[in-house]
């Protein structure tokens, strides 16, 4: 009896530890940062070249966009729009389609990487978000 | 009447405490009357969330905003279809409406098991209630849907999200809440079934139906919510591991996990553990996940906001569910003891439990991947997420084995097989499956991993299960001395679970086929200027111009592509975004899409400029899509069979063997010359007149023609000549005729615009292009047959249980169970 014990717990054991190797390996490379701009630009250095969910808000009226071509540069800052301190502010890049709720004073969500030129999105990385697209946070609070 | 509803949740929430209390009590000092009385107040609850509904719905249609719920999600210019739908768009009425499912389900689950059951039912009818009082209460303390406002109300409301007025989303909610809901009859039966210690296989038999139905209409929900993400959201595809959807897949991965190992604890009497807590997970990720949409725990497109008094209240009732639910088997464990071992890895029972283990570790990731971000913030202090493509590195070796296992565990013999017995069975599906990857690979030079391999095991698979079917008629035909199709159809009639259920696979199969056509898909994005092109696989597209149009209630984007493939222009595409009123900040996307079995050209307008007639684009070429819509139509007739009543199909048992299979046969060609002339009508408006002045566009460029194209005489209120069809309007009949001609002519898209703008001046006869109502109903039509019949079994299995007292009922599944034996033997014979 005690021998079966033995086995299932051997086979148990491999089991699990071959489990976990794997998803500790795809975990590696399928990880992202959620990040604010504050916790990412007091420190600039350190995050360079690691896959990142930037959080912030466009800066009103500072998204460009390059004649003819689906390339865009804007900056993001860490506070909304409202609040007096803008906090940190990062120059980004991106090509492709902007999402309809992507304008000023949004609040986005950024995948890509911080480079010396700035945070460099990738294809399909904008994420805005719209509060009042389910339900107003404002009259949830009632 | 907004203080009529409170009252009435109120009132809701006093019955059902009352009949979770008199049923215990009477349950356990044995008293008829106090068990009868709880009964009775539980169907009160019923009604009294039918009239609750009643005011809500009500206030909805009459415009009664001094309810704040109302005002947040209606208003006053909404269709009537989706001023309905507004009940369940926000956060307070899914609740309430999730309280009335529960109550209308476990009131017929009560009494329908009434008097079979009858040990169970007390039980039954106070967890369905505790149940009910959470939500309740959740309604009554915090989310009251009949909230007025205390000072001045606004006259006029916010509307719903445009993105919700949409014929899917008007079915999709309510088809995920009724499998959701429907879970909780399971788990209410199991928990009884500990409670009474009555863990014999009659608790199983009560809930199997009602598993079944739920899964089906989670299963439907889920393919819904699929539907709207790629034809309405504009992602190009249809999954995306968010959060929402993923808490709707949790409890169907559990819930299929548990359709198989019923089975084992039917035959085998084995796993009875296992299928309790089934169950109880089930339900639990029900809970869970409605947990996680409705409280801000994790961040989703389609979560409805941060609410951390929610959060504590459901964290409280999943501890107290699992703790209780646990707790309770645990105490049972005794009772619970297998009668039987596994005899052998090489049996169905050992496939079965593989396929248990797997689905339940997809639920599991599944799980971890969803909360991963809240979990690392929790344990490291840093939010980490992960995206699509780890789900889809973990996911697709899970949804390969699973595959395998679909068609390897019908070739296994229960108990056990031996290599040398089931070598002939595996002949031809593997045949099958390798000449499908020869096919694929090498062929159509798709890579091994992982869509070739996909494609070798569909191949496998429907060898399986053609197999089945075929040896299954020849044994039948040679006993009963049918023909083999009588055989077939009798088969199937005879043993609807098992063969209701190869079915179901054969969809799963397609659904497969589906995901794989993955592989080769295609996604681009681009700015066309006016008059450019761009190649996108073996399709050229080339923008014709923007077009701004405004119908009253939105403004209307169009862009006019026109798609070419080797050089000749074979088909115009016209993807568009509407922004409605008061929600100008928020444009709904139209998306183009056009469909052939082999691969949908898909097409979002993602900007563009009036000025210039530029567009922005996102062009997608999705192969085989289709073939998961399909499969899943394929999926609700299997499941549908299996649901049918023991009775039907009478006629294929019928001792006469001949006028058997004349019966079939005829009732075959109905359906096949229904079937037809469906289809016929479908294309009918391509009918073969000449006339020139003919109703019908004879060719889809002309019916495009016509959509673009609006009636002039001014009477008709701006119809397109294709729907201008008044006997009197001689200016549609003439302008009709105009068109045909032109289209004789050779003239295209731009000439024929040109010329009516020349012939009737300006633009005012050019209508917004309906580019898709009608090929969109003629894909919804499989489906749509699917729900129907679904429902329509769900009625009879409903009407069927109510008629087993009767006594001749009682040997039913000691005889299919037999039948069942026999069939097996004599193919380990074979």
């Amino acid at each position: 009896m005690t021998h079966r014990y033995i086995k299932l717990g051997l086979t148990a054991a491999v089991l699990v530890l071959a489990f976990a190797g794997l998803m500790w390996s795809t975990l590696q490379d399928g990880t992202e940062y959620f990040k604010h701009v504050d916790e990412v630009m007091t420190n600039p250095q350190a995050w360079e070249g690691k896959p990142l969910q930037l959080h912030g808000y466009v800066v009103p009226g500072s998204i460009l966009k390059r004649q003819d071509t689906l390339e865009y540069k804007f900056k993001v800052q860490n506070n909304p729009i409202r609040d007096v301190n803008q906090g940190h502010v990062v120059e980004a890049s991106y090509t492709g389609i902007v999402p309809d709720t992507f304008k000023g004073e949004a609040e986005v969500v950024l995948r890509g990487k911080l480079t010396t030129s700035g945070f460099h999105t990738e294809p399909n990385g904008v994420v805005a978000k719209c509060p009042s697209k389910y339900q107003e946070k404002a009259s949830a609070g009632s | 009447m907004a203080s009529l509803g409170t009252f009435l949740l109120l009132a809701a929430f006093v019955t059902c405490s009352y009949a979770a209390v008199v049923s215990v009590v009477g349950a356990r000092r044995r008293s008829r009357r106090l068990i009868e009385s709880g009964i009775g107040a539980f169907y009160l609850i019923c009604a009294i969330m039918t009239a609750a509904s009643a005011v809500l719905i009500n206030a909805f249609l009459t415009g009664d905003y001094s309810i704040k719920y109302v005002v947040h999600y209606s208003d006053s210019v909404q269709p009537i279809l989706y001023k309905l739908t507004s009940y369940w768009g926000g956060l307070d009425g899914s609740i309430m409406f999730w309280v009335f499912l529960l109550s209308i389900f476990g009131s017929l689950a009560v009494y329908v098991n009434r008097e079979r059951h009858r040990e169970l039912i007390p039980y039954v009818v106070a967890t369905i209630s505790s149940v009910n009082m959470f939500f309740l209460f959740l309604m009554v303390a915090h989310k009251n849907p009949f909230t007025t406002y205390l000072t001045a109300a606004p006259a006029e409301g916010e509307g719903l999200n445009p993105l919700l007025q949409n014929f899917y989303m008007a079915i999709h909610p309510p088809s995920l809440y009724t499998g959701f809901v429907g879970m909780t009859i399971p788990f209410a039966f199991g928990i009884a079934a500990l409670i009474t210690g009555h863990l014999d296989d009659s608790w199983l038999r009560a809930v199997r139906r009602w598993t079944m139905f739920s899964w089906l209409f989670l299963s439907f929900g889920l393919t819904l919510g699929m539907i709207w993400a790629y034809e309405e959201l504009g992602w190009g595809g249809y999954w995306a591991w968010d959060p929402v959807e993923n808490a709707a897949l949790l409890p169907w991965f559990t819930a299929t996990a548990f359709l198989h190992s019923v089975m084992v604890q039917e035959r085998r009497s084995m796993l009875r553990v296992w299928n309790v807590t089934l169950v109880i997970v089930t339900f639990f990720l029900t809970i869970f996940g409605t947990f996680m949409t409705r409280s801000g725990v994790v961040q989703s497109v389609h979560a409805f906001g941060d609410d951390p008094v929610l959060a504590r209240l459901f964290i409280g009732f999943m501890v107290v569910i699992l703790t209780f639910s646990f707790g309770l088997v645990i105490w049972r464990l005794p009772l619970l003891k297998a009668r039987n071992e596994l005899d052998s890895w090489l049996s169905r029972e050992a496939a079965f439990l593989v396929n248990n283990w797997v689905m339940l570790f997809a639920a599991l990731f599944v799980l971890f991947g969803t909360m991963f971000p809240t979990l690392s913030e929790a344990v490291t202090g840093t939010r980490l997420t992960v995206a699509g493509p780890f789900f889809n590195k973990w996911m697709t070796p899970v949804g390969l084995v699973l595959l395998m296992l679909t068609g390897v565990g019908p070739l296994l013999a229960w108990r056990r097989s031996s290599l040398s017995n089931i070598a002939p069975q595996f002949t031809w599906p593997v045949v099958a499956g390798v000449a499908s990857a020869a096919l694929a690979i090498g062929y159509y030079r798709i890579p091994f991993w992982p869509s070739g391999l996909c494609f070798a095991l569909c191949g496998f698979v429907v060898g399986t299960i053609g197999q089945e079917f075929y040896k299954g008629a020849a044994i039948r035909s040679r006993n009963t001395g049918t023909d083999l199709f009588t055989a077939l159809v009798g088969l199937v009639g005879k043993n609807k679970r098992r063969y209701g259920g190869y079915i179901v696979h054969i969809g799963i199969v397609l659904i497969c086929f589906g995901f794989a056509g993955n592989a080769r898909k295609l996604d681009e994005q681009m700015l066309l200027k006016l008059g450019a092109s761009t190649q996108i696989g073996k399709y050229t597209i080339k923008n014709n111009g923007v077009k701004l149009l405004d119908d009253g209630q939105k403004q209307m984007t169009t862009a006019y592509l026109a798609v070419f493939v080797d050089g000749k222009e074979i088909d115009g595409l016209y993807p568009a975004q509407w922004r409605y009123r008061r929600h100008e900040q928020e444009p709904t996307t139209e998306v183009a899409i056009r469909r052939t079995p082999a691969e949908d050209l898909y097409a979002v307008l993602g900007g563009f400029d009036l000025a210039d007639q530029s567009v922005t684009l996102q062009v997608v070429v999705n192969p085989l899509v289709n073939w998961i819509w399909v499969g899943f139509g394929i999926m609700a007739l299997g499941t549908g069979i299996a649901l049918l009543p023991e009775r039907s199909f009478a006629f294929a048992l019928a001792k006469m063997p001949a006028e058997a299979a004349a019966t079939t046969v005829a009732l075959l060609f109905i359906v096949l010359l229904s079937g037809g002339t469906t289809l016929s009508a479908q294309q009918g408006m391509g009918g073969g007149e000449n006339t020139r002045t003919s109703f019908y566009a004879r060719n889809p460029f002309e019916k495009q023609m016509q959509h673009e194209i609006v009636c002039t005489c001014g009477a008709c209120g701006h119809q397109t000549l294709a729907e201008c069809r008044k006997d009197n309007c001689a200016t549609s009949h003439e302008m009709r005729g105009t068109l045909a001609a032109m289209v004789d002519q050779g003239m295209n898209h731009d000439q024929i615009i040109q010329a009516f703008i020349a012939k009737y001046g300006g633009e005012e006869m050019l209508g917004a292009p309906v580019d898709k109502g009608f090929s969109r109903l003629a894909w919804l039509f499989p489906y749509l047959v699917g729900a129907t019949s679904a429902i329509a079994v769900g009625f009879a299995a409903v009407k069927w249980t109510r008629h087993a007292d009767a006594p001749a009922a009682a040997p039913a599944p000691l005889d299919s169970a037999l039948e069942e034996r026999i069939d097996d033997e004599l193919r380990d014979l074979d």
